[in-house]
């Protein structure tokens, strides 16, 4: 039985496109057979993402008019052989698909792959309309700002009346020096006004820049950090695994955590 | 926020635009059934879509209305779909069955004004009952009148953009997010936190109340005066009514302390 996700935020600029990247590379990693879907007509981002852009022949919507069977206009990727992508047209807009067709396309890849993972545009017109008409499951994306906070909490009014149920909270971009100081909305704060559960926290990473403009999702790189983990974390969730939240209190260097510190090596 | 006095400043009375969209869909027990009421479409559609729901809408507020409420109905209640002058093609009508079946509910008949839409439900094989136009037009200025709603009862949380209209009194179970708005002819009462906008008496009955276990409320709205939130927010929280005075304000009281102020007042 495979799964169909739909990665969105109301809000543009949250990270969703980086969260499908990483989440699709993540699961092909652990071995399981993954679509990733560019739901952004007009505006494609997510071949950028994952370094596949100049491999696009054939888009979605090539496919949808008949023009080329689906196998041709999936991507594989050239690091996971798991991983595909069914890039966007990008000379077409968010109207050249009707949900009926979503649900096609995506029914048809359902035959294939375990994870059909969606990356849907920002707004919540005709575009976000489109990508959520397959999906069983969402997972929204919201960084710890008041508006982005807001649009997330119209985007779940919406996905529960086109009876997606299923809905689980990313909180990305988190810096926790700056919840400690109280300059910034605390997971709690998020979690409490949306209502819904958490799978993940992604803390703010300079490495995300790099490797968003390398074309290399986070998740593959040789050195970890701390994002990376994050989006390997939520990937292993969505498998089932209970996997505790990183720890993110701010290493400050205080006294009695250096003596910690010091302690802790002693005794190793 | 207890006891603090609030600015006030009557609202202009939006006339018609509001009129037109203060019906929303609805959900009515009767006789042992239960009519779905559709709000009117009107004449206005065409030019102005602003004036009306469209089917977009109506869809969110009848699905909102089934989530919100289904632990009250017995499984495998008829459902009467009172169309109006709604135009439903049978596509639509097939979204609001399966919607309706998804809750145990059986739609069994349509009222329509329209043509298209009893050939629609008759092709699906609902009963239909076609009324003329007119009686439409009489039905609607006879509910549009004095007497209330029975109360709406939701056990929701209303996000941002959500918007419950009523013409009687609203009880929501659960909170009003920032972004979510209640307007009630009646009183509000909201068992949560109350954070967007909550509107009662919306007719013009100053007498009307707003109650919350937790008031934070974007802005508080009784008759035609308003109040904002105190721009610091509060550390401790009371359940805490909200009510206007005879000086003409909007106070806000423990609910602890209402009825005494009240007897006094």
């Amino acid at each position: 039985m495979s799964r169909i996700i739909v990665i969105t935020s109301g809000k543009g600029g949250v990270g969703k496109t980086t969260t499908t990247a990483n989440l699709g590379m993540a699961l092909a990693r652990r071995n399981r057979r993954v679509a990733v879907i560019d739901a952004d007509f007009g505006l494609r981002n997510l071949d950028l993402l994952l370094g596949l852009e100049n491999r696009v022949v054939y888009t979605a919507v090539d496919f949808l008019a008949g023009q080329c069977r689906l196998e041709q206009a999936l991507v594989k990727d050239k690091r996971h052989p798991n991983l595909v992508l069914l890039p966007a047209a990008q000379n077409r807009t968010k109207d050249a698909v009707k949900p009926d067709q979503m649900k096609k396309l995506a029914a048809a890849l359902a035959k294939v792959y375990e994870y059909i993972l969606v990356d849907c545009p920002a707004g919540i017109e005709s575009g976000f309309q489109n990508a959520i008409a397959a999906a069983q499951e969402a997972l929204i994306v919201t960084t710890p700002e008041i508006a982005a906070v807001r649009d997330a909490d119209r985007v779940v009014g919406l996905l529960e009346a086109n009876s997606i149920k299923q809905i689980h909270l990313i909180i990305n971009r988190i810096r926790p020096a700056m919840v400690q100081a109280n300059d910034m909305m605390s997971v709690e704060d998020v979690k409490e006004i949306l209502a819904v559960p958490l799978i993940g926290v992604v803390p703010e990473d300079e490495k995300v820049i790099v490797s968003t403009n390398k074309g290399e999702p986070l998740v593959l790189s040789e050195t970890p950090s701390m994002a990376g983990n994050a989006f390997d974390n939520i990937a292993r969730r969505l498998e089932g695994e209970k996997v505790e939240f990183l720890d993110l209190t701010p290493t400050h260097d205080g006294f009695f955590s250096k003596l910690k510190k010091v302690l802790n090596t002693k005794l190793f | 926020m207890t006891d603090s006095p609030s600015s006030s400043v009557p609202i202009v009375p939006q006339e018609s635009a509001d009129l037109d969209r203060d019906q929303q869909v609805r959900l009515k027990s009767e006789g042992g059934k239960l009519l779905l009421l559709l709000p009117p479409e009107g004449d206005g559609g065409e030019e102005n879509p602003a004036a009306v729901f469209n089917w977009e809408e109506v869809w969110q507020q009848l699905k909102q209305r089934l989530d919100a409420g289904d632990r009250f109905w017995q499984p495998e209640t008829v459902v009467h779909l009172i169309a109006r002058d709604r135009l439903l093609d049978g596509r639509q009508l097939q979204a609001i069955a399966d919607a309706l079946t998804e809750a145990q509910l059986r739609l069994k008949r349509v009222y329509t004004s329209r043509r298209q839409t009893a050939v629609a439900a008759a092709t699906a094989g609902y009963s239909v009952e076609q009324q003329s136009s007119i009686t439409h037009l009489n039905q609607s200025s006879q509910e549009s009148g004095q007497v209330m709603a029975e109360p709406l009862y939701l056990e929701t949380t209303l996000r941002s953009g959500a918007d419950i209209q009523h013409n009687g009194t609203v009880v929501l179970l659960g909170d009003v997010n920032p972004g979510g708005t209640i307007t009630a002819e009646g009183d509000i009462l909201v068992w949560g936190r109350l954070r967007g906008v909550a509107h009662a008496g919306s007719k013009g009955n100053t007498r009307c109340l707003i109650m919350a276990l937790q008031m934070e409320p974007t802005q508080l709205r009784i008759a035609d005066f308003v109040a904002r939130a105190p721009e610091t927010p509060l550390t401790d929280y009371y359940p805490e009514v909200a009510y206007v005075t005879p000086q003409g304000s909007i106070h806000i009281v423990r609910a602890s302390d209402f009825s005494r102020s009240r007897g006094e007042g």
